[in-house]
């Protein structure tokens, strides 16, 4: 490294540069140069968010969607279990691009906000506008919380293996209790023509959807509820403990689908398609 | 992961010497303005007529409003994913190793910009439709494959990410060196796993048909759509495969005057 080198990065270490200066100067590039990169970084934004919105809300939506669509479906057995367990996958893969190719550790909030931000909008302009169900009867969880604490982990342990284990099993764990104050008022008990139900419950009575089982009082029965209040820590721990597999998973997944590979295309292809010289050798 | 060097770094201040470089952002614009038009339109038509015409397939104001969208839009749409492969093909370079680093610097940005429009398109498909989809059908009783939501999810949505998913491919294979001379492998997931969502209809028609289930909407009928949709994830690769050739690019084409 040049003296004058040295120099610019104590200078940016003591404060008398602006970082981003140092930066930009350090990439060796003219402001045209930066420009364009600059809008390039704006394309690639503006792709991963729309890419993410919709690919992890399809697959959420499809994988433990009715019990993110439902208020009467969030249930203390399988919601805590499978949704986080279902969340958890594209943030892990994301993490993984964006830790090991750019040292970002923000992929899962990245994914959790994506994931948020497509809820936000279809659930007013799907379930509110056009089968005029009340915002509180489809009101999206939210794993956010989760997802911050999932990249602190990695940014703390900078290993896969680690983020896993702890970040996994915290990300399902968390899931419960970052949801509660949103949801807490719905699990309020009621009376109904002599009967105890749920404020999801009541609501869901009101609501109909004539294709849809009324699925939680399927599920809230026998042995559920004679385990107390204990039973959805007992779902948020087995989350945890499938999650710690699902991330690392996912992690290699993600490092595989953003492989850089090129397979050698047919040489009479490559000419049809433009090649002059390789269509010649190819010949 | 590799360091930096004194030979990377260039800390003096630099200027260029192609200041002729530049990008159109009109067909870009373009796209983004007409798909978000039609998209809108789309969910406004459900929203007129999703009750009042929508509810019983049986009925002849179904075949007005349902079904004739339906058959219009069918070869409208399909045929415009024809024409814009046909298009891109026979506007090729016919040369294409013979490009200079300006031209294929801009042709990656145009290629970036076809991604762009093709990520829109699988929000689309893929969160907003999608959801709407099954809001209607938990909602109201299907008696048959080609519902109001059906209509605009599957037999709109998919054949317009097609024209861009398939368009990105055909446009770098014909335009930018790397992806004539090789097949992006993750290039290849990107386009062809959503693609598969269309025969994949077949699939969960069947099953909506003699199962008879009710609407759970994580029904594994319901499965090869996620599967298939996972490979969205490899549009992380040919992204990664850009950025990599633009950091070899960027410094050759914008060379510092003093460097």
């Amino acid at each position: 490294m040049n003296t004058e080198t040295l120099q610019h990065l104590q200078g940016a270490a003591a404060g008398q540069v602006h970082a981003k200066d140092t930066v930009i100067s350090v990439s060796g590039l003219s402001p045209k140069a930066l420009h364009f990169s600059r809008v390039f970084e704006l394309l690639v934004v503006a792709a991963i968010i729309m890419l993410f919105a919709g690919a992890i809300h399809l697959h959420v939506l499809l994988l433990a969607g009715d019990w993110d669509m439902f208020l009467d479906w969030k249930d203390r057995q399988y919601w805590p279990l499978l949704t986080p367990v279902v969340m958890i996958m594209f943030p892990a893969a994301l993490q993984a691009i964006f830790w090991t190719y750019f040292r970002l550790p923000i992929g899962a909030t990245v994914g959790a906000t994506c994931l948020m931000l497509a809820v936000s909008i279809s659930r007013p302009a799907s379930f509110m506008w056009w089968t005029d169900y009340p915002l509180n009867l489809v009101l999206p969880a939210q794993m956010i919380a989760g997802a911050i604490v999932l990249d602190v982990i990695l940014l703390v342990f900078r290993n896969a293996l680690f983020t896993a284990i702890f970040g996994g099993f915290a990300f399902a764990f968390l899931f419960y209790p970052s949801n509660y104050a949103i949801f807490a008022p719905f699990y309020v008990p009621v009376s109904h023509q002599g009967m105890m139900a749920s404020m999801a419950d009541m609501i869901g009575y009101v609501y109909p959807r004539s294709a849809t089982p009324e699925y939680i009082r399927i599920i809230e029965r026998g042995t559920l509820r004679t385990f107390g209040d204990s039973a959805s820590w007992v779902s948020a721990l087995f989350g945890g403990f499938i999650c710690i597999f699902m991330h690392y998973a996912w992690w290699y997944l993600g490092i595989a689908m953003s492989s850089m590979k090129f397979l050698p295309n047919n040489a009479k292809v490559m000419a049809l398609m433009g090649t002059k010289s390789d269509a010649k050798a190819g010949a | 992961m590799s360091t930096l060097t004194s030979r990377d770094i260039n800390l003096t201040q630099s200027r260029d010497t192609t200041s002729s470089f530049t990008l159109s952002y009109v067909w870009f614009a373009v796209a983004m303005i007409v798909l978000t038009g039609v998209y809108m339109s789309y969910r406004v038509y459900q929203q007129m007529y999703g009750m009042t015409a929508g509810l019983d397939s049986t009925e002849p104001i179904f075949q007005d409003i349902w079904m004739s969208l339906f058959w219009i839009q069918l070869p409208v749409l399909f045929g415009l994913v024809a024409l814009t492969q046909v298009y891109l093909f026979f506007t090729r370079d016919r040369n294409i190793e013979a490009i200079t680093p300006e031209v294929e610097l801009k042709r990656y940005f145009y290629f970036t910009m076809w991604l762009v429009v093709y990520t829109f398109t699988f929000y689309w498909i893929g969160s907003f439709f999608a959801e709407g989809d099954g809001n209607w059908h938990q909602t109201v009783l299907r008696d048959t494959p080609i519902t109001p939501s059906h209509v605009v999810l599957f037999y709109a949505c998919i054949p317009m990410y097609l024209m861009f998913g398939i368009g990105g491919f055909v446009y770098a294979m014909t335009r930018i060196p790397a992806f004539c001379k090789g097949i992006s492998l993750m290039h290849v997931f990107a386009v062809v796993g959503p693609f598969l969502i269309l025969p994949n209809l077949g699939y969960n028609e069947w099953g909506h048909a003699y199962w008879l289930t009710e609407e759970i909407f994580s029904h594994p009928l319901h499965w090869g759509f996620v599967v298939l949709g996972w490979n969205g994830l490899a549009l992380a690769g040919v992204l990664m495969q850009i950025i990599s050739r633009l950091r070899d690019l960027l410094p050759i084409v914008f060379k510092p005057e003093n460097a």
